[in-house]
């Protein structure tokens, strides 16, 4: 399925909804996208507008009531959730703007975590490079609490690499973060992509972060309301 | 609104939530725990009273060696009770040509009171127990063999002819296990008439009462203000059980304490779930101050809701202890025979305010500081508590534990060295469980990965997982050491005696018969055969001065000086006996010695150097103390209180007391043995032994179960620290299943945690119960290299995780489902 030629990542008319306590509420109606390998793409919008739902449905947390969400060849809205949570485990990685690390395991064992998953023998050593190369290889035997915000969001980083995903999801990954941090994390993030030839599709409210995507597309009440192609960084 | 109305509300809307169920239920198990043992035990003792009626023939009495004033009677009729007189004495009975010494006794026609008299005819059959008419008497077996009379037979007692009507198989208070001499049951009026019980009889009088448990309370608070005659003594159930009522005290004392373990272990539920309650509220709280509630309306909000919930749950804990007390009362009842007792409410009760007193100690802290959320918390949650070096608060749970305590032992040093010894065991056992936690964080690198997740769970709460293991440890702990340590004890102990221990013994061997009686064990293949001389006589006088001119302090010394005393003497000093004051007399010392026990010393006050008059027979001797014994009663040898110097017992009159060693299977011999010596009794010491085990073997099944509660409360522990990690687990979960972790894997996961837990507390528990039983062992039974049987307590370890493991993996259930969109709602 890696031909480069094809989207690696691709929505199809995608709605969601909730039953709230006033009726129906869609959160996303009629959404169409398509990502191609290796690009880069942001999600943008202001709160409330479908984004993170979006980017669940993308990276095949939870599943569309309508339309098709193609990843890597696989209709996700076909897959159960276990055969769903066993793509994901081979195919994509995730950073989270609260980095979500396991406090009491030390950053060296939080990034072999997906690694274990897949039942890799060779976990600790490829965890010391994916830590290595986010420049935290002094820090492996720190427990999270020991560690800044932005060190927690590189083993975070280096935690969605390590397995060599085909898609990365970033869900506001410079949120927590001072501007400069911030800055270092998002530099990090395209240099993987661009080394690694990994796509990534991340959810923003930076206009500075969603400029320096290939493409992006705006949300208003779950709707595309405008796609736009971005200033290389 | 009212508060009560409020706080009803307020449990309605949040009874879903895990940690107020949780709470609820540490208080109904704690009233159980509590309410059942209590009750039970209750129950037990007012089984051993009623049983100790029927050894007494009444439910309570007086007996004076002179006729009692009518006033006893008298108080007695007007308390509406049913009495009873009857006579003991001695008294010689003449029959063709032979005469023998017999226990009589003469009752009136009311007696028995309590207790049934089993008489048999002529021909073995049974007749129909009533007490002996005018002109009749009942012989035992001894009497009738030492007469050479069967019944129907007629025989001169005090000088009147009476009929033998039956041959008297068994009475109420039928005396000591060994008698003295035959016995005779005769009418009263009879031995009236012939001046059986005129003035200078040695017959002791007894006046029993019975009836309703009221009037005899009234009666005996009336009796213990009346001023008894010189001599007097009130007969109680409490005095009868002494020695059996000594053994359950302390087996009851076990009991309690392991109830009010459960209930304080009930108690470490309820202090986390209220914690995790306090966590959830804060919010919620912060907000109430910001609108305007004030602070004391605020905790009488939560402490409202804490009551709504404590009511129903008491009131369950109360049903459900009546209900199991009365089921374990239909298991053990057979131990006292059919004595009709009713269920006494009161303990059950009790244990429910015990129970709410631990809810209250354990909740209120951490909801007290939760009703002083500052209004500004609803900005900034950091703000939500003040940060304390020590909270007095904290000090409630260790104070309402110490009372409970105390109440429960009944001594505040008792309850001191109880609460030491809880919080040394509680220390160890945390310690042993941290440390053997830490011990599998060092092997985890290299192991599978769902059990480095496993135990990266239980590293991840470390407080909480110490906890845990440290509850369900003291939990199995106390059932492991009744359920394996003290039967292995108790096998133990039994395997100390020798194989040749003497099994038998034969009471009221005479001189011109031991020769005779040697070679016939020898020939039916008896062994070990020891005979000791035994003399019965009084105590009359110490350091010369009468015996009833003595006061002593020591209520039982004046029971010791009414009675018949058996005397010994031997040249050496007997096994099982240590000499701790004075010096062993040895065959021939030059002036009489007695050699006492250490209780004789304690009773009467005597030291080496006294000197104590005995009358035995028409003969008596001036004894001194030459030596002071403590005696290893534990030791199924013959022991006597009181050993004399052979030089000078050697002339009192006396028969023989043979011990002896028969391997089991010859019953038909010995039966043959005893007819051939019609005067002797035979008592079966191993049929002695096997009444005693199976006491112990039905108590035990009756209770065992009871320790079950503490178990049950490790796990309500296990159940609140589940609940009260329950969101972090939930949170880990979901971000496990982001990174594509199945459901099966997580279960694994959880599995390795829960059974390491389980394997900790196993482990631990298994080890202190192993160490206590290796105590116990040394310390209190003696047994020389007892080693506790360690497989046992290993499988016990193992099924504590496997169990550990499935409870955690029921609790977690939900866990593993966790949708992963939740991580991404959390931000």
């Amino acid at each position: 399925m890696n031909d480069s030629s094809r989207p690696v990542l691709e929505a199809r008319d995608v709605s969601k909804s909730v039953d709230g306590p006033e009726g129906r509420l869609d959160i996303l109606d009629g959404v169409n996208l398509h990502v191609m390998p290796g690009e880069s793409f942001a999600i943008v919008g202001a709160s409330g507008s479908g984004k993170t739902t979006l980017l669940g449905l993308l990276a095949g947390l939870d599943t569309p009531d309508r339309g098709s969400i193609i990843l890597d060849g696989h209709a996700l809205h076909q897959l159960d959730e276990e055969a769903r949570a066993e793509l994901r485990r081979r195919l994509v990685g995730f950073v989270f703007q609260s980095f979500h690390l396991l406090g009491a395991l030390t950053a060296e064992e939080n990034v072999m975590l997906p690694l274990e998953l897949e039942g890799s023998s060779a976990a600790r050593s490829r965890a010391r490079e994916a830590l290595d190369a986010v420049g935290l290889s002094a820090r492996r035997r720190h427990y999270p609490a020991q560690l800044s915000g932005g060190e927690q969001q590189r083993v975070a980083i280096a935690r969605a690499f390590v397995h060599g995903p085909r898609v990365l999801f970033a869900d506001e990954p410079t949120g927590n973060l001072d501007q400069r941090t911030g800055h270092h994390i998002s530099d990090l993030l395209f240099a993987l992509n661009r080394d690694h030839r990994t796509t990534l599709v991340l959810v923003t409210h930076d206009a500075a972060l969603a400029a320096r995507c290939d493409r992006r597309i705006e949300l208003e009440e779950g709707r595309v309301v405008s796609a736009a192609t971005g200033v290389p960084a | 609104m009212n508060l009560l109305r409020l706080s009803l509300r307020n449990l309605r809307r949040e009874w879903h939530l895990p940690e107020l169920r949780t709470l609820a239920a540490s208080l109904v198990l704690a009233v159980v725990a509590l309410g059942v043992v209590a009750t039970l035990a209750s129950r037990i003792e007012r089984g051993m009273l009623a049983s100790a009626a029927e050894l007494i023939g009444g439910d309570i009495g007086v007996s004076a060696p002179q006729a009692l004033p009518a006033t006893f009677a008298d108080q007695a009729h007007r308390d509406g009770l049913q009495l009873t007189r009857t006579a003991s004495f001695p008294s010689v009975a003449f029959a063709h040509e032979r005469t023998q010494l017999l226990d009589v006794q003469a009752v009136d026609a009311a007696y028995p009171l309590r207790g049934t008299l089993e008489l048999h005819d002529r021909d073995g059959r049974a007749l129909p127990g009533h007490a002996p008419a005018a002109g009749e008497v009942y012989l035992d077996h001894r009497a009738l063999v030492a007469l050479g009379l069967a019944v129907g037979d007629r025989l001169q007692l005090g000088g009147r002819t009476l009929a033998i009507a039956a041959e008297l198989v068994r009475q109420p208070d039928g005396g000591e296990l060994l008698a003295l001499a035959p016995r005779a049951l005769m009418n009263l009026a009879d031995a009236e008439q012939v001046g059986l019980l005129g003035r200078g009889s040695r017959a002791r009088h007894r006046l029993l009462l019975a009836g309703a448990p009221e009037a005899v309370r009234a009666w005996r608070d009336w009796a213990e203000a009346a001023e008894l005659p010189s001599g007097a003594q009130l007969i109680t159930p409490e005095q009868t059980q002494e020695r059996m009522r000594n053994a359950f005290d302390r087996a009851g004392s076990f009991l309690r304490l392991t109830a009010l373990l459960s209930a304080l272990l009930a108690g470490i539920a309820i202090a986390l779930s209220a914690q995790r309650y306090a966590r959830r509220k804060t919010a919620e709280v912060a907000l109430l101050r910001a609108l305007g509630t004030s602070r004391p309306r605020v905790l009488g909000l939560l402490l409202g809701t804490l009551g709504a919930l404590a009511v129903p749950a008491a009131a369950l804990g109360i049903a459900l202890a009546l209900g199991l007390a009365q089921l374990a009362w239909l298991l053990a009842s057979q131990l006292f025979g059919n004595v009709p007792t009713s269920l006494p409410w009161a303990p059950a009760f009790a244990a429910a305010a015990m129970g709410i007193a631990v809810l209250v100690g354990f909740a209120l802290p951490p909801l007290a500081r939760l009703a002083e959320v500052p209004p500004v918390a609803v900005f900034r949650q950091s703000l939500s508590r003040r940060v304390r070096r020590f909270d007095a608060l904290y000090l409630i749970p260790a104070l309402v534990a110490l009372a409970l305590i105390w109440g429960q032992s009944g001594s505040l040093q008792l309850a001191g060295i109880l609460a030491g010894s809880l919080l040394g065991v509680t220390v160890l056992a945390a310690l042993l469980a941290g440390a053997l936690l830490w011990l599998a964080r060092r092997i985890a690198p290299g192991a599978h990965p769902a059990l480095r997740l496993g135990l990266a769970a239980l590293a991840r709460r470390p407080a909480l997982s110490v906890i845990q293991a440290t509850a369900l440890s003291l939990g199995l702990c106390a059932l492991l050491l009744l359920a394996v340590v003290a039967p292995a004890l108790l096998q133990g102990w039994r395997q100390e005696l020798p194989a040749d221990t003497p099994n038998w013994f034969a009471l009221n061997l005479q001189s011109d018969q031991r020769a005779g009686f040697s070679q016939s064990l020898a020939r039916i293949g008896a062994d070990q055969l020891n005979m000791l001389p035994l003399a019965v006589g009084k105590l009359t006088a110490i350091n010369g001065q009468p015996i009833d001119q003595l006061q002593f302090a020591d209520p039982r010394a004046k029971e010791w000086t009414d009675r018949q005393l058996r005397l010994s003497w031997s040249a050496a000093l007997p096994p099982a006996n240590e000499v701790v004051a004075g010096h062993w007399h040895g065959a021939a010392p030059d002036r009489p010695e007695v050699s006492i026990d250490t209780m004789w010393r304690d009773m009467f006050g005597l030291k080496v150097g006294d000197t104590m008059r005995f009358d035995v027979g028409e003969g008596s001797l001036e004894a001194r103390v030459g030596s002071i014994r403590k005696v290893d009663w534990s030791s199924f040898r013959v022991n006597f209180f009181l050993l004399l110097d052979p030089a000078h017992a050697g002339t009192l009159p006396h028969t023989w007391l043979a011990s002896f060693h028969l391997p089991s299977g010859h019953a038909a011999e010995l039966a043959q043995l005893s007819r051939e010596y019609g005067n002797l009794s035979l008592v079966d010491v191993d049929s002695l032994l096997d009444r005693v085990r199976e006491i112990i073997d039905r108590v035990g099944s009756a209770v065992r179960w009871i320790l079950g509660f503490s178990l049950l409360a490790g796990i309500l522990v296990l159940a609140a620290a589940l609940a009260a990690s329950a969101a972090e687990r939930r949170h880990e979960a979901a971000l496990l299943r982001t990174l594509g972790a199945l459901r099966a894997q997580l279960r694994l996961a959880a599995a390795c945690e829960f059974a390491l837990l389980g394997l900790v507390a196993g482990l631990t528990a298994a080890l202190g119960a192993a160490g206590a039983g290796w105590w116990l062992g040394r310390a209190v039974f003696h047994i020389e290299g007892f080693v506790p049987p360690a497989w046992p307590l290993v499988a016990s370890a193992a099924a504590a995780a496997g169990v550990v493991m499935l409870l955690g993996l029921a609790g977690t259930r939900r866990v593993s489902r966790t949708p992963p969109m939740r991580l991404l709602r959390e931000g």
